[in-house]
């Protein structure tokens, strides 16, 4: 093996470990008293506790925030790329008046940052008895995912030559069979590229996901807040909490792997 | 493509986009049949069952348990089958209210409570919303008496007082005993009416390592080298020297780097607290008076009647006066000084548990709130027998504290109402609030979470016989110096606004950017601009700002009480007092109370 070659494994390993030691830090304090973690330096936890997730799966406050924030970030998800979809499909298919105008007006509802919108947000939601409530949350973050699934989804659709449609109407398939047994299958990537960027918005965001909710849909974000007090921090408690929290983005990733691959090679993200 | 057929494709979407709306609102709970159910409830028997099975001990006799039970299943009954959502900061006391006593008051009342628990912040911006929006978000709040002077002026919260009069008089406990809790005054506004309920209570102490101050050889060489006897600080004078004696000159105690000061500095919100929960005030900065300085209060802030009229020197205020400025400089060089190198670094929870780990020898500032967790076994701070090798004493004074002055700061987590809250769902909210504090519970709830609140308990045979293990919790409860110990007053009309100015400045200082005497002239300059806008605001009422104009300092510095002028002696003689000798005088003085009041 050349030395070059053997420089870049080096490096890549390198890399590895600086990508993975946070995480690998985060399980480690999971499994460890407070006392410990307060007290000594440890690469491997010499005493090491399930306590801190006990207390995340016996507690029902936990894992009810947990339920809130997956309840809210699928909905989201679902009407985000189901409102998107045929969107995507009219800005990529047609011209009509104002396209290029209400096209680039999805972009800049994304400029804007979500403080902007938690306060008309939270008084509307208060008047129509949304509040606390998973959709409220999910409705919120559509503003933002909508606009990227939009964009995301157009890219893709563009790429699809329209001679597919043509062919589709020449075989005498209805616009519905086209669009559900042809068309959406072609971009599955796009679909899973956008499945992953709603998810991970949703799932990350924590600004309006606490202003919209009170105790009812509480989402886990702030629920981990209850970690911090005024004796102290519970550090494993946060850490375990921290851990089930990159759980479902492992899952999401997981699942549209293979889309997502293709997608990002796609170059249209 | 036919525009028809990709219409109605479109049509087929939005239904299903409706549809799954639709199905987010199917979570309403049929109320309607728990209500039902529960009217067979035997809430007598289930009162009675909580008293032997959880309230035990208590204050009360079983049969006074019982009656008082029966009086909350009474009152609460138009309020049967409700579901009310309350909310306070994460603390042992606020987890055992909301695992253990909602249930209770569940069983007792057939009212359904949710105990919300999030970080205090959180608490206060869910409050702020409710208070702005006139949203119900919660029916109750806990929240810290520090708010006082916001709450009493702004108008949104419930004046106690009035309600417990009025429209609130059939929830209203009978023995509820009002003058029982020991941070009534707290939460008592400028107008005597009572704003809050007390639920919760801690201080801010001196902490240090009993076993080391009692060490023959330490306590030898201590006295050699400053003249003095080691012990209890009795002013910052000797606070500095004993930091300096064991970080400098001990060095090391069984092998182990040990420190004379510990502190926190990272510049985070939370040092903000370190100087806002009475900092100014231990060195002396603000006038005499109890429960806070009047005129002047250890923030700085002058008032004329209730109207705040200024923190710089120069409107009367003492913010930036030499007082305060010693008091940050203080701060700053002990933290570099004789902290352990990472305490600048720290924010305050993550420098909270630090002494436990057993290298600190004393520390200042130090919060009753980490009693629990620094009496648990295995601690190097703890002796085999589960006694503690470290006690809590009063906090010195710096050089410009004169007597009558407030002496260190005690916060109580009250029961906050908001008028904006319906008033079937307040009531209902009153009556837990009352339920957590009644006295039925509350001897056990102070056993459970060491923040204890009413007089009676701190008083009984439980506390006495846990009082070993608490290292001067409860004898500190119990003396007469407990009064000297205030959160922040009246003189403060918009904590959220002014406390969030503090910590910036402090750390700007902190990193040597400025000086401490710039970082307390900028801070008085931003309050006063923020009593400005407050005052144009209008929205205060009688008792909102009306600045001071500026005039010459001198003036001010002549004038008596606070702003004080510089000392020309900022170091006077070291003065320490034996623990136990200290212990003494409180039970006597303790004693002498008690009597005085039996006659």
């Amino acid at each position: 093996m050349s030395r070059r070659s053997r420089l870049s494994r080096w490096v890549l390993a390198g890399y590895c470990v600086y990508l993975i030691l946070p995480l690998y830090w985060l399980l480690t304090l999971a499994l460890r008293s407070n006392a410990d973690i307060a007290g000594v330096f440890e690469l491997v936890p010499s005493n090491p506790t399930l306590a801190n997730f006990a207390e995340i799966l016996t507690n029902p406050v936990w894992y009810q925030g947990f339920v809130n924030s997956i309840s809210y970030v699928l909905l989201n998800t679902l009407i985000s790329v189901s409102v998107a979809l045929p969107a995507a499909y009219v800005f990529s298919r047609y011209r009509f008046l104002g396209d290029r105008q209400l096209f680039f007006w999805l972009l800049t509802n994304r400029m804007a940052p979500p403080a902007v919108f938690l306060l008309p947000f939270f008084q509307l939601y208060s008047s129509i008895g949304l509040f606390d409530t998973p959709l409220a949350v999910a409705l919120a973050h559509c503003l933002f995912t909508v606009p990227l699934s939009v964009w995301i989804l157009e890219g893709f659709m563009s790429g699809v030559p329209t001679e597919i449609d043509d062919m589709a109407r020449i075989d005498g398939h209805s616009f519905w069979f086209f669009f559900t047994r042809i068309f959406l299958p072609i971009n599955r990537s796009a679909i899973g590229v956008t499945v992953f960027f709603c998810f991970m918005f949703s799932w990350v965001e924590l600004l309006l996901a606490r202003t919209l909710t009170g105790s009812e849909a509480k989402p886990i974000v702030v629920v981990m807040t209850r970690t911090v007090s005024a004796s102290g921090m519970d550090w494993g408690v946060l850490a375990a909490a921290s851990v089930f929290t990159v759980l479902p983005g492992i899952l999401v990733v997981w699942f549209v792997r293979q889309h997502l691959v293709k997608g990002f090679a796609l170059g249209r993200v | 493509m036919q525009l028809a057929q990709w219409v109605g494709s479109i049509n087929r979407s939005v239904i299903l986009v409706a549809a799954v709306l639709g199905l987010g609102a199917c979570g309403e709970s049929n109320e309607a049949a728990k209500t039902a159910a529960q009217a067979d409830v035997d809430y007598a028997a289930n009162a009675a069952q909580w008293i032997d099975a959880e309230f035990q001990p208590s204050t009360l006799s079983r049969d006074q348990q019982l009656e008082e039970m029966a009086w909350f299943t009474q009152a609460a009954a138009p309020y049967r089958g409700m579901t009310i959502n309350v909310v306070s900061e994460t603390l042992t006391t606020h987890q055992y209210e909301s695992e253990t006593l909602a249930q209770a008051f569940f069983a007792v009342t057939g009212i359904r409570v949710n105990h919300d628990l999030i970080q205090e912040g959180d608490v206060i911006e869910k409050l702020q919303t409710q208070m702005q929006s006139g949203e119900n978000i919660f029916d109750a709040y806990v929240n810290d008496s520090d708010l006082i002077g916001t709450h009493s002026r702004y108008g949104y919260v419930v004046a106690l007082s009035d309600f417990m009069a009025a429209e609130g008089a059939d929830v209203t406990s009978p023995t509820l005993d009002l003058d029982d809790f020991i941070g009534l005054s707290f939460t008592t506004g400028p107008d005597g009416k009572v704003y809050q309920l007390p639920d919760q209570q801690f201080a801010n102490l001196y902490w240090f390592r009993h076993d080391w101050f009692s060490d023959p050889q330490l306590k030898q060489r201590f006295e050699q080298r400053y003249g003095y006897p080691l012990g209890v600080p009795v002013n910052w004078s000797a606070y500095e020297d004993i930091a300096e004696f064991f970080s400098v000159h001990v060095g090391e105690i069984d092998g182990q780097k040990v420190y004379g000061h510990m502190d926190y500095g990272k510049k985070d919100p939370s040092l903000g607290w370190r100087f806002t929960d009475a900092w100014l005030s231990m060195a002396g900065a603000g006038d005499k008076g109890i429960p806070n300085g009047l005129p002047v209060d250890e923030w700085g802030i002058r008032v004329e009647q209730c109207r705040p009229v200024g923190s710089s020197i120069t409107r009367g205020g003492a913010a930036n006066a030499p007082a305060a400025v010693y008091a940050l400089q203080k701060y700053i060089d002990w933290l570099k000084a004789y902290a352990p190198e990472q305490a600048p670094g720290m924010t305050f929870s993550e420098a909270g548990p630090v002494p436990a780990q057993g290298q600190i020898a004393q520390q200042i500032f130090w919060y009753t709130t980490f009693t629990a967790d620094m009496i648990k076994p295995d601690l190097p701070v703890v002796n085999a027998d589960g006694s503690p090798k470290w006690r809590m004493a009063p906090s010195p004074h710096g050089p410009y504290w004169e007597e009558g002055m407030k002496l260190g700061y005690q916060d109580t987590g009250s029961w906050t109402l908001l008028s904006s809250t319906p008033l079937e769902r307040r009531k209902a909210a009153w009556l837990y609030a009352q339920f957590v504090t009644a006295k039925t519970v509350s001897l056990k709830k102070t056993l459970v979470g060491l923040t204890p609140f009413r007089d009676s308990d701190i008083r009984s045979q439980a506390m006495t016989d846990m009082a070993p293990k608490l290292g001067g919790l409860v004898e500190f409860y119990r003396s007469p110096a407990r009064t000297a110990w205030t959160p922040t007053g009246t003189n403060v009309p918009d904590y959220p606004k002014l406390a969030q100015l503090w910590w910036a400045n402090v750390a700007n200082a902190v990193s040597g950017q400025v000086t401490a005497q710039a970082a307390m002239d900028s801070l008085a300059t931003q309050q006063d601009r923020v009593l400005a806008r407050l005052q144009r605001h209008g929205a205060l009422g009688d008792c909102g700002p009306a600045l001071n104009e500026e005039r010459d300092a001198q003036y001010w510095l002549d004038q008596p009480g606070a702003p004080k002028p510089a000392l020309a002696n900022e170091k006077p003689q070291g003065q320490t007092v034996d623990y136990e000798t200290l212990l003494a005088s409180w039970v006597r003085a303790a004693g002498e109370q008690a009597g005085a009041q039996m006659d």
